[in-house]
């Protein structure tokens, strides 16, 4: 090695930096791309069959750390490193920097752990916290925090941001999950799926039914398209055999959404909500990936707010309980989902609410007799 | 129904609410011991043993136990049947849908024969003449039009009447009512008769043979030891076993058909036949004129010591009905859902009872249905819909590109989970649709023009076989109608609770089980999101579609903050909703070196829930009691024969206050009560 090192020839610096050239210009689209043995004769900067070329060039390459090794499966292959980077390890002074910043260097955008490090090297703590230390001030690395595990000590090179793992996407904000962003996207995601996959009925037609004396021609003009249509729709005879029976009055009530006729093909999918959230421009600064919609999505599935629903090979969402859901496109936080939200039994008072309900029996300490919640409830 | 503890102290409870305490107390004696005899039960009831054979009496003419006659020692064991002791929770409700689907008159004879117990036709005759011929004017305040959901109207009614010497006493019970009375016609006699007869032909009310006193098992037991006698060498060897089977089946099998055979008989006659029974509705369910001739009412004339009770197995049918009824109603809509109540009335004729086991006795007829299912077509769907119903409403409109009747015409030609995951992939491509919804796509174009701007001009037209014998105009309506009231049908059919099967061309069938199930999760749902929000929900569906999940996938698929997500586990496995297991990773079990697995145990988790239904149940009906026992004055004095019924005008003002009140609280009480039913019957009987 020293004889290569020392002895380096003209020809042998000329072929190194061809190389790297070729190597630079190869990887120019993929910054991540690995270098095999192969990978490398085929650039055709060595000459055939010269295999000792090739291993001299590749340990000097190696030795200036422009190459950074990386073992694979198949094998030994190389990841280039940029001038700027290699020229970072000169700075470095003792020999346990060198192996410090290997290692945080190879761990990318993922970090190190304190441990991790201290357990590869198998070098004393003090040493190891000096070599940090020393690569600290020298602003190669910093000390992180990932959402994954806020105690662990998680070293990266400073000139690179934690990767969406450590930083948990964009639901987190400064390692904090950012409740009220999720929410608000959940509301976004909600009103986008009911506006789609529903029918806004305005009520119009309860008002008709009651008044069926009104002329034709006046629904028309003050009623909005659909009392309209609804009108031309129905066929004289139809009218006159609906409006016999009296319209009750409870038909008479606020807007309300309707469900679509079966075999709609328009409830919205991923792509169409993600591409509708992109359009709104509600999170900005965050860019929202499909499979973050996606998530967004299953929850409120799980929250009973939403169905998939399969068309062939189209899975679309609409909103549960259409009929019950608030019509209201934009709901507030605090809003209620649904204007009757479901009840049964055991989910009202006196019982179904009780905390001592397990203690209760005739004869011990709570008893229905002596009930408070139902002296309450039945005042 | 498994008894746990709740449920006996409930089953007690409501015998004494209805039937009084010397039945009460035998109820609770037999569910506590199981089945005893005479002497067992004079024992744990301190009762003398004459009081304990009259209150037998008294249980055995209401069905609450069934009792077993040894023929060797000729010692007659008895036995709790608690499902009819809970059944009893249900009779306001009965009354209820009963008096809306068969008319006002059933309803009154459903309530008599809940006061009467067995009885024969010509004495619940005589007796409903005696009742309701005189005082049909409204003599229990309350009673009369308002059955409010729960028990009250025993409360006012039954109570305290003992069945077997109700003729006395019903005469002086009316005797004050007299004046006001006069006025009312007599209810015709043929009009009790044909309605009896209705009820025996739809399979609400039963033909009571000595089978029936019997607990299924027994009978089984006891068949089985007749037909061992046949077998004088034992039952030995396959081919000697499958002929015992055999032998043993087509006994029960002649039970079956001999209990229903009144019913088949009433059936045949012609005016039963279901294409009647639109004209039926018409006439108001009373059918009382113009069905004269060979009616159900004579057959029943013929025979008039035939023993009838009421079948609790149909009236559960019923019952069901209008839950999902309800259920379609939240989850679709309100015309939707009326569509749905007209499938299920057409559907639910043939049905007899909603779950069955080995010893479910059932005739051939019933055996078929329920192992091919029941199936109707669109036109008789609409043949069952009330023409108030605008069919027309209740659906968004969308215009006709976006719809692929593909789908929304899919056929599933198999109940979910038997064969239908397997069979659907294999059929995806388009085999589904039968090549016979393309045809009736020609008969769109004869619809009416005015139709295009409606509910879109979507198209997929079936059902529109005309029968010839409708008018031009007329017929188009038909027609229109029919197919604006399949929309909702294939609406319900998309649903994701599978409310409504398409099980072939134009027919249409519910799978009830897996319909139900849906339900139980639904109301489970409910009650996790009431008591522990919408985040509680989510993680709990997130175990159910999961399964086990460790501490930290869990916050992450939730998208909640780790200590947010343990302190709504911690809550909810204290409250019984999720379990936990712990599998440490090394010997030494440390709690750090332990990896917690949250899952929810869907079978244990109904099975509390169900228990806490009934004791909430129980709960309410002890308050009932104390509450009367506060009010003991107030009780007494309305017990008086001369205030009952004139309370108003009997009782001094403050007197009357404290009455009014203890009724309110009254129907509270039941009211939750009822509610909790609805409850238990989905987690249980449905």
């Amino acid at each position: 090695m020293l004889e290569k090192s020392a002895g380096m020839d003209e020809e042998t610096a000329a072929l190194k930096t061809q190389l790297y050239a070729a190597c630079e210009e190869a990887c120019s689209s993929d910054p991540d791309r690995l270098f095999t043995q192969e990978d490398l004769t085929a650039l055709d900067i060595i000459p055939p069959k010269d295999l000792k070329k090739l291993l001299q060039l590749i340990q000097i390459l190696t030795n200036e750390r422009l190459f950074a090794p990386v073992h694979l499966h198949s094998g030994l292959a190389w990841r280039l490193r940029p001038e700027a980077e290699a020229a970072k390890y000169k700075q470095l002074t003792s020999h346990d920097q060198v192996l410090v910043y290997e290692i945080i260097d190879a761990a990318g955008a993922e970090g190190a752990w304190q441990q991790d490090i201290k357990r590869r090297l198998n070098v004393q703590d003090n040493a190891l916290r000096k070599a940090l230390k020393e690569l600290e001030t020298k602003r190669l690395v910093v000390q992180f925090t990932t959402v994954e595990n806020t105690t662990k000590k998680m070293w990266i090179k400073a000139n690179i941001k934690p990767s969406s793992r450590a930083t948990g996407g964009p639901w987190y904000t400064d390692q904090f999950l950012d409740e009220a962003f999720i929410e608000a996207l959940q509301s976004v995601v909600m009103s986008f799926i009911k506006n789609r996959g529903s029918y806004l009925s305005k009520g119009e037609r309860g008002a008709r039914s009651v008044s069926p004396v009104l002329p034709k021609k006046g629904i028309i003009n003050g009623a909005t398209s659909e009392a309209a249509m609804k009108s031309k729709k129905r066929t004289a005879d139809a009218i006159s055999k609906d409006d016999a029976p009296v319209a009750p009055a409870s038909r008479y009530r606020k807007t309300i959404r309707l469900p679509l006729p079966a075999g709609y093909m328009e409830y919205p999918t991923t792509e169409e909500i993600t591409a509708g959230i992109q359009a709104a421009e509600v999170a900005k600064g965050q860019p929202l990936k499909q499979e973050h919609v996606q998530e967004l999505i299953d929850i409120l599935v799980w929250d009973n707010r939403v169905e998939e629903i399969r068309m062939g090979n189209r899975v679309g969402y609409r909103a549960t309980r259409i009929s019950k859901q608030n019509p209201s496109l934009y709901s507030k936080p605090g809003d209620e989902d649904f204007w009757e939200p479901r009840s049964n039994g055991l989910t009202t008072v006196p019982c179904g609410k009780c905390p001592v309900f397990d203690l209760c029996e005739e004869g011990g300490p709570v008893w229905a007799g002596g009930c408070e919640y139902f002296d309450q409830w039945l005042a | 129904m498994l008894v746990t503890r709740n449920a006996a102290d409930l089953c007690a409870l409501l015998v004494n609410e209805l039937y009084g305490q010397l039945a009460s107390r035998i109820i609770a004696a037999l569910l506590a011991r199981g089945r005893s005899n005479v002497r067992d039960l004079s024992l744990h009831t301190s009762l003398n043993p004459k009081q304990v054979r009259h209150g037998l009496a008294l249980v055995i003419q209401h069905n609450l136990i069934f009792y077993q006659t040894d023929r060797e020692t000729a010692v007659t064991t008895y036995e709790a049947n608690p499902q009819a002791a809970y059944h009893l929770v249900r009779v306001g409700k009965v009354l209820d849908v009963i008096g809306r689907n068969y008319g006002v008159t059933a309803r009154n004879l459903v309530n008599d024969l809940l006061m009467l117990g067995n009885v024969e036709i010509a004495e619940l005759v005589r007796y409903h003449r005696l009742k309701h011929g005189r005082k049909k004017a409204a003599v229990n305040g309350n009673d009369a039009n308002d059955h409010g959901p729960g028990l009250d109207h025993e409360l006012d009614n039954g109570n305290a009447d003992d069945p077997f010497d109700n003729d006395l006493h019903h005469a002086n019970g009316n005797g004050v009512t007299h004046s006001t009375a006069d006025n009312e016609t007599p209810i015709q006699v043929d009009e009790i008769y044909d309605t009896l007869a209705q009820l025996i032909a739809a399979g609400v009310v039963e033909t009571v043979s000595s089978t029936m006193f019997q607990s299924p098992q027994d009978l089984k037991a006891s068949i089985e030891q007749e037909c061992t006698q046949e077998f004088p060498n034992g039952v030995r060897g396959a081919k000697v076993i499958s002929e015992f089977d055999a032998m043993v089946k087509s006994q029960i099998k002649a039970i079956g058909a001999e209990r229903s055979m009144t019913k088949r008989k009433l059936q045949e006659s012609a005016m039963y036949e279901p294409s009647n029974i639109k004209r039926r509705k018409l006439a108001n369910g009373g059918m009382s004129n113009g069905f004269a001739g060979d009616s159900g009412g004579s057959i029943l004339r013929d025979e008039p010591n035939t023993i009838v009770r009421l079948n609790f197995d149909k009236c559960l049918v019923e019952l069901r009905n209008q839950k999902l009824t309800e259920h379609a109603e939240d989850f679709v809509g309100e015309t939707t859902a009326q569509v749905y109540a007209a499938l299920l009335a057409s559907l639910c004729k043939k049905v007899y009872r909603c779950q069955h086991d080995q010893h479910t006795i059932m005739t051939e007829e019933e055996e078929e249905t329920y192992f091919t299912g029941v199936r109707v077509t669109t036109e008789e769907v609409f043949d069952h819909l009330s023409p108030d119903v605008d069919v027309s409403s209740g659906i968004g409109t969308a215009s006709e590109e976006h719809i692929d009747i593909r789908f929304a015409e899919k056929i599933r030609k198999y109940p979910p989970q038997v064969q239908g995951s397997h069979l659907q992939e294999t059929l995806d491509a388009g085999d589904e649709i039968l090549g016979s919804d393309d045809e009736d796509y020609d008969a769109t174009g004869e619809r009416p023009k005015t139709q295009v701007n409606g509910n879109g001009g979507w198209t997929a037209h079936n059902g529109t076989k005309s029968d010839g014998d409708y008018s031009g105009e007329g017929h188009s309506s038909r027609i229109e109608q029919i197919y604006q009231m399949r929309q909702h049908l294939l609406i319900l059919a998309e649903a994701k609770q599978q409310f409504v099967r398409h099980c072939g061309h134009n027919e249409w069938t519910v799978d009830f089980g897996t319909l139900i199930q849906q339900l139980r999760y639904a109301e489970l749902d409910t009650m996790i999101e009431d008591n522990f929000g919408r985040q509680g929900l989510r993680l709990t569906r997130i175990l159910r579609e999961k399964g086990k999940l460790d501490d930290k996938t869990l916050p992450a698929m939730a998208l909640m903050r780790k200590p947010d997500v343990h302190v709504k586990m911690a809550e909810m496995e204290m409250a019984g909703f999720l379990e936990v297991q712990e599998v440490p990773r090394d010997n030494n079990r440390a709690a750090n070196r332990t990896m917690f697995f949250w899952f929810f145990d869907e079978a244990r988790t109904l099975r509390r829930v169900l228990d806490n239904g009934y004791k909430s149940m129980v709960r309410c009906l002890e308050r009932l009691e104390v509450e009367r026992y506060k009010k003991r004055h107030v009780v007494s004095l309305t017990e008086r024969k001369d205030v009952q019924g004139n309370e108003e005008q009997m009782l001094r003002g403050d007197v009357y206050n404290e009455y009014l009140e203890l009724v309110d609280i009254e129907k509270k009480l039941f009211s939750q009560v009822s509610r909790l039913d609805d409850l238990v019957s989905i987690f249980q009987d449905f």
